[in-house]
């Protein structure tokens, strides 16, 4: 039987990268991450494998993208102010088609904001983020089970994709705990032709983003465009509940989705039939699905830790016909189920 | 069978222990737990409070607005869990820093001078445990042998803390 055991979630995401076999882990301390960081600086060593605190976030990112270069399943963590300064690099590694898993245990902004947890990083983590035509699969655990879960399966689908994957979740569900089935080591790594290995025997691969001739460029982007346009259509992950007969469906990823279960439970309660929808990937969006309820006639509340950013993806999906309510929180503050309980007691 | 629990008081106070003890009693029973630590930049001295949710159904929001167990080691922490708490839960309120009392007649509001208390055992810094003690002995979260198991576990190395540590959780329990 699997070891059950109570664990973090920033340790949880951790113990998934060992598992998957993260073979270089580069980063630079900030709250609410470090113990993730400090994890890895303890058990990268033990197995062997790099462990580097950097001197900056830039730092970090720029190795991770060498180390990628060179075949290595690597992986940076940081939380929002990190992860924006890292935007050229993952631009860069867009670019270039290299893997690597980026984790943003996202706090308040803007700026310095505060250390509470938050989910305003949502556009810069669905839109590229970075400059240039480019995106990044973008999973969003709300268990600790599936922070351990969707670490592992970040990895696989940068290597899959050659992309950059982003794993992120808000600082509450970095640092709480919960019980996890610990999961089987992945045994084979994939092999990686296009690695920087020394070309001896071989012609010489590059690794790079730069296209001098204005013809060329063009083309290779248009072989990008085709791979986000394969994430559209293959890695869409979503979680519904109660959708068979409901008329109002939550919308709601990370802790804010664990408090969308608790209002969703307590609507129920209240013989009000209320469903969620809870995107696993936000980076592609379950647009379909929530299309497929609004035109049922649904209404929709959308439960986010900002001032209203996956509204915009929501929106998108169901048109301009049904109704939308916003419920959130922001600034490093809570979003309580009682808030969007509220949200569903309006629309009825 | 579902419990909310929210230990609220100052950093340095111990309030994240004892709100671990619970979620590792939870944990070794087969449950649901989630168990969430929560305070700003400042930890020592600071505001800090800790959510823990034992269940035997799928736990939703790790927050906690309304506790069916609340403990009040500070003023401010009274001042937020004494409104809050549900109607038919509990209140452990922490009396060697908690001057007022509550009015609530719907719940059941549990008094503990804590570092009094452990003071008579000889050691101060055990009155998190005291207050824990309360919440066992007046509510049916968990047991006192499971707590005892989880001190096992987590105190091991240090027979002496160990020991202070039973004797803390045995004298809370006799406050009700």
């Amino acid at each position: 039987m699997s070891e059950r055991t109570l664990m973090g979630g920033n340790i949880a995401i951790g113990e998934g990268a060992l598992l998957a076999g993260c073979q270089a882990y580069f980063g630079y301390p900030i709250t609410p991450q470090n113990d993730l960081l400090e994890l890895m600086a303890r058990r990268m060593p033990e197995l062997g494998r790099v462990f580097l605190q950097t001197e900056s976030e830039l730092a970090a990112i720029n190795m991770v993208y060498g180390a990628a270069a060179v075949g290595f399943r690597a992986m940076t963590s940081t939380s929002s102010p990190g992860f924006s300064l890292q935007q050229e690099g993952i631009s860069y590694m867009a670019g270039a088609e290299m893997p690597a898993v980026i984790v943003n245990i996202m706090r308040a902004g803007p700026g310095l904001g505060n250390i509470g947890g938050a989910q305003g990083d949502y556009m810069q983590c669905t839109r590229g983020g970075g400059h240039g035509d480019y995106y990044l699969i973008t999973l969003t655990p709300s268990t600790v089970q599936e922070m351990m879960d969707l670490t592992m399966l970040a990895f696989e689908l940068a290597d899959k994709y050659r992309n950059p994957v982003l794993v992120i979740a808000d600082g509450f569900l970095g640092q709480a705990m919960e019980p996890v089935i610990i999961r089987e080591k992945v045994k084979k790594l994939p092999e990686k032709k296009w690695a920087l290995t020394g070309a001896k025997g071989r012609p010489k691969n590059l690794v790079n983003s730069f296209e001098m001739n204005p013809i060329d460029h063009p083309r290779r982007i248009k072989l990008l465009l085709e791979k986000f346009e394969r994430m559209r259509v293959h890695e869409v992950r979503y979680e519904g509940l109660n959708l068979d007969d409901a008329d109002i469906v939550l919308v709601a990823y990370g802790s804010a989705a664990r408090s969308a279960i608790t209002a969703m439970n307590m609507a129920r309660k209240n013989k009000l039939r209320v469903g969620l929808v809870r995107p696993i990937t936000v980076f592609p969006f379950p647009y379909q699905p929530l299309a497929d309820l609004a035109e049922r006639g649904c209404k929709f509340v959308v439960a986010e830790m900002s001032g209203g950013q996956m509204i915009e993806d929501v929106r998108m999906a169901v048109g301009n016909q049904n109704e939308i309510k916003l419920a959130n929180s922001y600034g490093g503050v809570p979003l309580e189920a009682d808030t969007i309980f509220e949200a569903i007691d309006i629309l009825m | 069978m579902s419990w909310e629990i929210t230990i609220s008081g100052f950093g340095g106070q111990g309030v994240l222990f004892i709100g671990r003890l619970l979620a590792d009693a939870g944990f070794n029973a087969g449950l649901d737990t989630t168990w969430l630590p929560y305070y700003s930049g400042e930890k020592r001295g600071g505001m800090c409070s800790c959510f823990v949710n034992i269940s035997d159904e799928r736990i939703g929001s790790i927050f906690i607005t309304h506790p069916d167990v609340g403990v009040a080691m500070n003023p401010a922490a009274m001042k937020m869990l004494e409104p809050t708490v549900k109607t038919g839960g509990l209140l452990v309120v922490n009396t060697s820093l908690v001057k007022t009392k509550s009015d609530r007649h719907d719940i059941k509001v549990v008094y503990v001078p804590t570092v009094e208390a452990a003071k008579e055992l000889g050691d101060e810094s055990v009155g998190n445990i005291i207050a824990l003690g309360a919440v066992i002995a007046n509510a049916q979260v968990t047991s006192t042998s499971s707590i005892i198991k989880v001190l096992n576990q987590m105190l091991s190395k240090d027979k002496k803390q160990l020991e202070l540590n039973k004797a803390a959780l045995l004298k809370g329990c006799e406050y009700s």
